[in-house]
Formats: structure tokens, C-alpha cells, sequence
């Protein structure tokens, strides 16, 4: 509890730091959001007056302290372009890009780590070659052409996968909790979890892509260190199963980068997804932060980033934690 | 029914088999999808900024008084008004309202709901206050007649009428919404707003009882898809119905029409616009090679027109020759001998008058982002240093454009206007007149009384034949000022799966109605 805590206050500062860098760079940016908004009929006078409204002539420490003020009230501001609660409209997002980017973890799980077992116990193999092969594939295609590539070939050629989208356009009822599979489970909609699946597949693909392909290389490394400790000699020696060598000895000890390197990526994830969001419509957060660049939306960029900063700052301490729970070692020094 | 895991297992594992068996909750034979590239923003007239999304769906879910009359858009017509009168000096305007026709909530339309949304869109709507503001007084004159008079005559005024801002709401559902009514637009129109899900999809149902006959389909469903290789997969998979030219700034590149054009199960309509894009000077600056006006005439000659609409656009596009296109009913015939013609020859002998010699001068061409600005940036480019100017091209977003544009921080750009309503006051009040130079989209005229008187005039004319020579006269002499080499008009493109019927496409502002759309 008190690592926790610690970890929790010393975030603080960086989460202020990233603040003060967002909220200073948005406005260097050139383009008046006044304009935007108001649109390009607007007069000198309109666009004035707008800006007097939005409180974007204070100067920038003002406008600063009245921003934190308000954060600290759990107020994140309004929307420039929609008027609508910021926080709010994060929140409704939110779900979209939590469901996509769990989703593609667990993937990126389920294919990385088998693979980069794999690797380490055939080392130097044909299928060792193949598969960092595939690794290599993986981590250097940029996610936006094999997003194309899978709607192009899953999609529009076999037609097995929808091209885009969280459900079918014909399916219009409200969200119950923002995430599609969870809805479709609450409502026992069979047939609407095999859609929200479905669609959820080729987004997965692509953000989990990256990951399971890192991961694959790193618990291939990690392992081949692990397998030749003098822990897994001793084992062999006492006449351990090769299975159980790998899975219950070496893999344990392997995974702890491996962790690492997940909780990190998964993070930024988050951000990152905004490639993926756009290509394939998926109503996420990470789509709603670009919007709100290309409309000079400062407080949803404001806001986005904050939320981004402290999923990065809770997914570091939940790495941490992870560390602890398989490393007694990390365990002891954490207490 | 319940799910146990027996159920779960193949729940779960059947998608990866076949997903043709989504939930259908609606009829897809009277469901019609269209892909839009972004959320709409004002889905009712006194949030409404001339986006093109919320402003579409405005039309669809509200009714204004008039409308232009397919296929031609040349006429007005009675849409909640069933005739109407002006005065001889064009600022007192009296409609009679027709009768029986009722709002989505069940309340009657009359001239009180007239005044009410009128007066409503003035007040809250800063875009819409610029025309609006010339209103002076909205009088009932009884339930089914309402005048409007203006500040003075301005015949353009049953234009502003027409578009989506001057839709009238319901003065009920405002006062039970109230700041909740922009989320849940009611109007008359012959589809009723159902739901939203932020960046997802818009979903309008069938009005029964509309005025005009209720729809053919059941439900409209705006679905948001950001990316255009997404929105044309769909397309051609079945997933959405209709895709649009993708807003304002962009439109889907020549070859992809192409591709389109042979696939049997989608039908491409093509409609002349009246937007306009041009290589445009910054008219304001009193130094520099762009404030000769030889050289400006010299860079409208050096451009090949016909070369850029074969070759970028391949049909998709008209040629534009002056401040109005040759579908405007004020369009004057000899513009198209006046206009520049594309000689290199002469291009340098003027810049040689101007004392530029080939290779001297270069200057920074600033336009949007997007494959087809870039198009037309780099054959500008190519045109331009064939007569020895050079060119950087800074293609730049959107916000960024603006501010270079209405700062005047810029020698020449390429821009454009698409204008909201159907006259040519859209195009010569806000491109040419001198006090509006500051705002975005113009051609940053400098003071000239006697163009401004001009414009004001032909503005404020009640006769349309008296408009109409006004404005023959008005193009010649912008023309003659080079204030810009006028490049061309992209044509309004929908494709639609071949199996929809009905639809009609708008010029001006270009949006669609789908009250009169099926599918067979």
C-alpha cells in the first residue's frame, strides 16, 4: 500500500508536467479556433467575440490556473467544437478504445508468447527462422497498410469479416455500458456478440499485430537466456520433464520482461490506436483526440492527453505490481 | 433466453465462421445507410454552422418555407408555405402557410412557430447572423400568414430561406427540451430524429404523417466512417448505401471514380455544383510581384484549364471562367471569351513588361492537404515554371490555411468557396466585397466604392432582370482586375448501390433529400 501510494504522489508532477507541455503546445500551433468553429463566413467581430466568450485572449497562465482550477473541481472543460462536457465525451469513448485495446492484448498474448516459446525451443530451427520471419513482418508493416490489406482480403474478397464498425448498421440500440461484447452478453443477444466479435476482429489484428510480434522476440531472448541458467541445468539434471523445464520454470522467469514490455505497449495502445480508430470507424478515444487537433479543439486535446498520461502512469504501476506478484525478489524490495 | 456455456463456446467461436448473421433489428430492403466522413455537429438550424452533415440531416428532419425545385434548382418552391408575395420594394415578404401540417411531436405548425424559429436562429446563431440580422421585424399576421420585413430590400433573402438554417422547429419541444433540443431535434420533415451515438451513427426514422407523403424507407442511418478507402469498401460490400464527395476540401481522386464506374452494383450520379476553386492573389497587398497586375495576368495565362480538368479531374469537373459558374442563372455568356486563355507566349511577354525576369521570381503556393489539392498544386507548379516562375508548395491543414489566409500572410494560395445558398450573392458579395476582405474564403478586395457600391446594388435589386445585367456587368469587371486565375468547378458526386431510386442532390448547399427514396 505505502509502494502504491508512493508511486500514486510521484506521479503527480509528471502528470502536471505533461499538462503545461499539451496545454502550451496547442495554442503555439498555428489556426484560431475561433475561425474554425465559427466557419469561414465569420467576421473580425464574430471571431473577436467568440474568442472573448472562450476566454482564448487571457493570457496563458491565466487561462493555465483556470483550466487546473476547474480540472481539480473534476471539471474538464467543454468541448469548443460541440459544447458538450469534455470528460463526458470521454468517457462515452472511452469503452470503444478500452474494449479494442484489451482485446488485442489478450492476442497479442495468446500468439506472442507461444512464439516466442516456440522460437526458443527449436532455436536456429526452420520454424525458428520462419517465425521471426513472421516476427519481423509483424513489428516493421505499418498498421495502416495491413489494415487495409485484412479489409481488403477478409472483408471485401471472402466477405468472412465486416469491413468496418463496432456492429451492423441495421443494429441501432443505445449502448448499455459502452462495450459492445459486454452489452451484447447483458442484453443476451447471441447474435449480437457474434457481431460485436466479429467486428472486432480485423482491429484487433492490427493493433495486436505489433505487440504479439515484440513480445514474441522478447520472450524468445528472455527465454533462451532463462534456459541457460544454471537453475534449469540443476533441473534437467534431477531429471525434470522438458515441459515442465519450459512451462512451469523457465517460462515464469522468462515473462517478467516480457510484462513489462506489455504494460508499456498496452499503454501506448491507447494512444496509438488512432490509426486503427480512423480506418475502421471505431468510435475511440484515440479518433477523438485527432478530430479535435484538426478542429483546434483545446480542451478535448487537453483532456485526451491527461487521460492518456494517467493510463500510462497506472499502466507502469501495474507493471510493477505484476513484477512483484511473480518475483518475490521485486516483492521483498517493494515492502 | 439464456446463454450457458454450452451456447457461449460457439457464440464465440461461429463469428470466425460466418458473420452474415448479424442482429437485424431493422428491415434493410427500407433501411438506407450513407457513410459520412465525420459526426455531425448541429443537428438543428440554431446550432447549425453549414457543416455538411448536420446540415443534411436538418433537411431531412425539418421542412423551411421554400425550397429549390429538382432536378434543375432554378425555381422556388412552397415547402410549409403554400404561396407566398413580395413587395414591390423586396423587403416585405408574406407567406401563407399550408394547413395540417404537424410537427414530430404532434403540435400544429403555424406562422407563430414561423416567427418563433426565425427569431431563434438569429439570436443563437452567430453563422447565421450575417444574413439573418437584416430581418427587421417578423409580424403574425394571422395563424396561417406571417410577414417578414427587412432591414432593406435584399431579393436573395427567399434564397436564405432555403437552407437549412431557416428551418423551423418546434416551439413546443424547445421549451420542454430546451438546452437538451439540439440533441434531439423536432421539426416536420419527413424523417424524425431517433438516436445518436457519438462517432458511430445518426438514425432517423420515417415520419407517417408527413405533409408530402411518407417516406418509402423506414430509417436513414448516418453511419461515420472517417476514412475514404473504408467508406468505398462498404460501399462496395453492401455495408453502407450512398458515399458522398468527402466534404468541402477533398473529393475522391479521378481513378477511384474510375474503378467505381465498373462496378455493376453502384451507380454514379454526377451533378454540377456551383463551388468554385481558384488560384487566388491576395488582392490586399500594395507590394510585391503579386501587386503588378501584369503579373497576375501573367500567371492566369500561364495556366492550362483544359490540360488540368483532362488530366487531374477527367470529366469530374466543369471549367470555371469568372466569380460565377455557367450553371448560376447570372451567368454572362461573353466570360467565356473574356477569360484568360492559357498562352505561355503571353504570360512572359507580361512578366517581362513587369521587369521579372524567367527564374527571378518564386513564390510560396500555400493549399489545403488532401491527393487532389496536391494535384492541382503540382500542375500549377508545372504551368507556372514554364514561364519561368518558381513555385514551393506548402500544403497545409486546414486551421493552419486559414489563418495565413486571414491575416493576408500569403502572396498567392489556392482556395475555394462553396456557397450555402443559391444566388450569386453567395459568391460576389462574400469573394469581392472590400469590408468582408478579412474573412476567410474571399479574394481580400481592397477598398473600392465603386465595386462596393456595385455589389451592394445588385444586391439590394428587387427586378431579377435589373440583377441579372448588374451582375453581367460585375463579373466583367472583377475579371478585369485579375484577382485570381478561376480553375475549376468539381461536380457534385454521389455513388449509391444501383438498387436506390429516388434520391435528389442539392447545388446549393449541396445536400440530399432522401424523402423520396427506395429500394428496389
Amino acid at each position: 500500500m505505502v509502494f502504491v501510494a508512493g508511486r500514486i504522489v510521484a506521479a503527480i508532477p509528471v502528470l502536471a508536467l505533461v499538462l503545461i507541455i499539451v496545454f502550451l503546445l496547442v495554442r503555439a500551433i498555428p489556426g484560431d479556433p475561433a475561425v474554425v468553429l465559427l466557419g469561414p463566413g465569420a467576421t473580425r467581430e464574430q471571431v473577436a467575440a467568440l474568442r472573448d466568450q472562450l476566454r482564448l485572449d487571457l493570457p496563458a497562465p491565466q487561462q493555465f490556473l483556470e483550466y487546473v482550477a476547474a480540472l481539480a473541481r473534476g471539471d474538464f472543460g467543454l468541448s469548443l467544437k460541440t459544447g458538450e462536457p469534455v470528460l463526458t465525451e470521454i468517457l462515452l469513448r472511452l469503452p470503444a478504445t478500452i474494449e479494442l485495446t484489451l482485446m488485442a492484448m489478450l492476442v497479442a498474448v495468446v500468439v506472442g508468447v507461444p512464439l516466442g516459446v516456440i522460437c526458443a525451443t527449436r532455436v536456429n530451427g526452420p520454424l525458428d527462422h520462419l517465425l521471426r520471419l513472421v516476427s519481423l513482418v509483424g513489428v516493421s508493416i505499418p498498421a495502416f497498410l495491413l489494415a487495409l490489406l485484412l479489409q481488403l482480403v477478409f472483408a471485401s474478397y471472402l466477405g468472412w469479416l465486416p469491413v468496418s464498425g463496432r456492429s451492423s448498421a441495421l443494429v441501432t440500440e443505445a449502448p448499455i455500458t459502452g462495450f459492445a461484447v459486454l452489452d451484447a452478453i447483458l442484453r443476451l443477444d447471441s447474435a449480437g456478440l457474434q457481431s460485436a466479435l466479429a467486428h472486432l476482429v480485423l482491429p484487433c489484428a492490427v493493433l495486436a499485430a505489433f505487440l504479439a510480434a515484440t513480445l514474441g522476440r522478447y520472450v524468445r531472448n528472455s527465454m533462451l537466456e532463462t534456459l541457460g541458467e544454471d537453475f534449469v541445468r540443476t533441473a534437467r539434471a534431477k531429471g525434470m520433464t522438458r515441459p515442465r523445464i519450459i512451462y512451469v520454470h523457465a517460462l515464469r522467469n522468462a515473462l517478467l520482461p516480457a510484462v513489462t514490455i506489455l504494460g508499456l505497449k498496452s499503454a501506448e495502445m491507447l494512444g496509438g490506436a488512432i490509426l486503427t480508430e480512423t480506418i475502421f470507424a471505431w468510435p475511440g478515444i484515440g479518433r477523438y483526440m485527432f478530430e479535435a487537433i484538426r478542429n483546434r479543439d483545446f480542451p478535448v486535446i487537453q483532456g485526451t492527453t491527461l487521460v492518456f498520461a494517467l493510463i500510462y502512469v497506472m499502466a507502469s504501476l501495474a507493471v510493477d505490481l505484476i513484477h512483484g506478484a511473480l518475483d518475490p525478489r521485486v516483492r521483498r524490495r517493494m515492502l | 433466453m439464456s446463454i450457458t456455456r454450452r451456447s457461449l463456446a460457439p457464440a464465440i467461436v461461429l463469428p470466425f465462421v460466418s458473420v452474415k448473421v448479424f442482429a437485424q433489428a431493422a428491415n434493410p430492403a427500407r433501411t438506407l445507410v450513407v457513410a459520412v466522413p465525420s459526426d455531425a455537429v448541429g443537428l438543428e438550424p440554431g446550432t447549425n454552422r453549414a457543416e455538411p452533415i448536420g446540415s443534411e440531416i436538418i433537411l431531412n428532419v425539418f421542412d423551411t418555407l421554400v425550397s429549390w425545385t429538382p432536378p434543375e434548382f432554378n425555381t422556388l418552391e412552397g415547402r410549409l408555405a403554400r404561396s407566398w408575395t413580395i413587395s414591390p420594394d423586396g423587403r416585405s415578404f408574406e407567406f401563407e402557410l399550408r394547413e395540417g401540417v404537424l410537427f414530430h411531436d404532434g403540435t400544429a405548425l403555424d406562422a407563430a412557430a414561423v416567427k418563433f424559429s426565425l427569431e431563434r436562429t438569429r439570436a443563437m446563431n452567430p453563422f447565421a447572423q450575417a444574413s439573418f440580422n437584416l430581418i427587421n421585424e417578423i409580424t403574425v399576421v394571422s395563424p396561417r400568414l406571417v410577414r417578414i420585413v427587412l432591414k432593406e430590400p435584399y431579393p436573395a433573402f427567399m434564397s436564405i430561406l432555403a437552407q437549412p438554417q431557416s428551418a423551423i422547429v418546434s416551439p413546443a419541444a424547445v421549451a420542454r427540451l430546451g438546452d437538451q433540443f439540439a440533441n434531439n431535434p423536432v421539426g416536420t420533415g419527413p424523417f424524425i430524429f431517433r438516436s445518436r451515438q457519438a462517432d458511430t451513427n445518426i438514425v432517423l426514422e420515417a415520419n407517417a404523417q408527413y405533409f408530402r407523403g411518407a417516406p418509402k424507407l423506414d430509417r436513414l442511418v448516418y453511419r461515420i466512417i472517417p476514412n475514404a478507402s473504408t467508406r468505398r469498401l462498404e460501399l462496395e460490400n453492401g455495408g453502407v448505401d450512398i458515399i458522398q464527395q468527402a466534404g468541402q476540401l477533398a473529393a475522391i481522386p479521378a481513378e477511384t471514380i474510375q474503378a467505381l464506374r465498373n462496378n455493376r452494383n453502384i451507380t454514379i450520379i454526377e451533378v454540377p455544383s456551383q463551388i468554385i476553386r481558384q488560384l487566388e492573389f491576395n488582392n490586399n497587398k500594395t507590394t510585391g510581384p503579386i501587386a503588378d497586375i501584369r503579373v497576375r495576368r501573367a500567371i492566369t495565362h500561364a495556366i492550362d484549364y483544359d490540360g488540368l480538368l483532362q488530366g487531374i479531374f477527367g470529366n469530374t469537373a466543369d471549367r470555371v471562367y469568372g466569380p460565377l459558374t455557367s450553371n448560376s442563372w447570372a451567368f454572362n455568356p461573353r466570360i467565356r471569351d473574356l477569360a484568360p486563355k492559357y498562352d505561355p507566349a503571353q504570360a512572359r511577354r507580361l512578366l517581362a513588361e513587369a521587369g521579372i525576369r524567367p527564374g527571378s521570381l518564386t513564390l510560396p503556393l500555400y493549399t489545403f492537404q488532401g491527393a487532389l489539392w496536391g494535384a492541382v498544386a503540382t500542375f500549377v507548379q508545372a504551368n507556372l515554371a514554364d514561364v519561368g516562375i518558381n513555385v514551393t508548395i506548402q500544403q497545409t491543414e486546414f486551421p493552419a490555411l486559414r489563418a495565413l489566409h486571414t491575416s493576408g500572410n500569403f502572396d498567392i494560395a489556392l482556395d475555394g468557396r462553396q456557397p450555402w445558398y443559391n444566388d450569386p450573392d453567395a459568391h460576389i458579395t462574400i469573394g469581392y466585397l472590400s469590408s468582408l476582405a478579412d474573412t476567410a474564403m474571399t479574394f481580400r478586395f481592397p477598398k473600392d466604392d465603386a465595386l462596393d457600391a456595385q455589389i451592394l446594388k445588385a444586391q439590394q435589386t428587387v427586378s431579377m432582370e435589373e440583377r441579372k445585367a448588374l451582375y453581367f456587368k460585375l463579373q466583367e469587371e472583377i475579371l478585369a482586375r485579375a484577382p485570381g486565375a478561376f480553375l475549376f468547378s468539381p461536380k457534385l458526386i454521389v455513388f449509391a448501390r444501383a438498387n436506390i431510386r429516388g434520391l435528389v442532390i442539392n447545388s446549393a448547399p449541396p445536400l440530399n433529400e432522401y424523402w423520396g427514396v427506395s429500394k428496389q
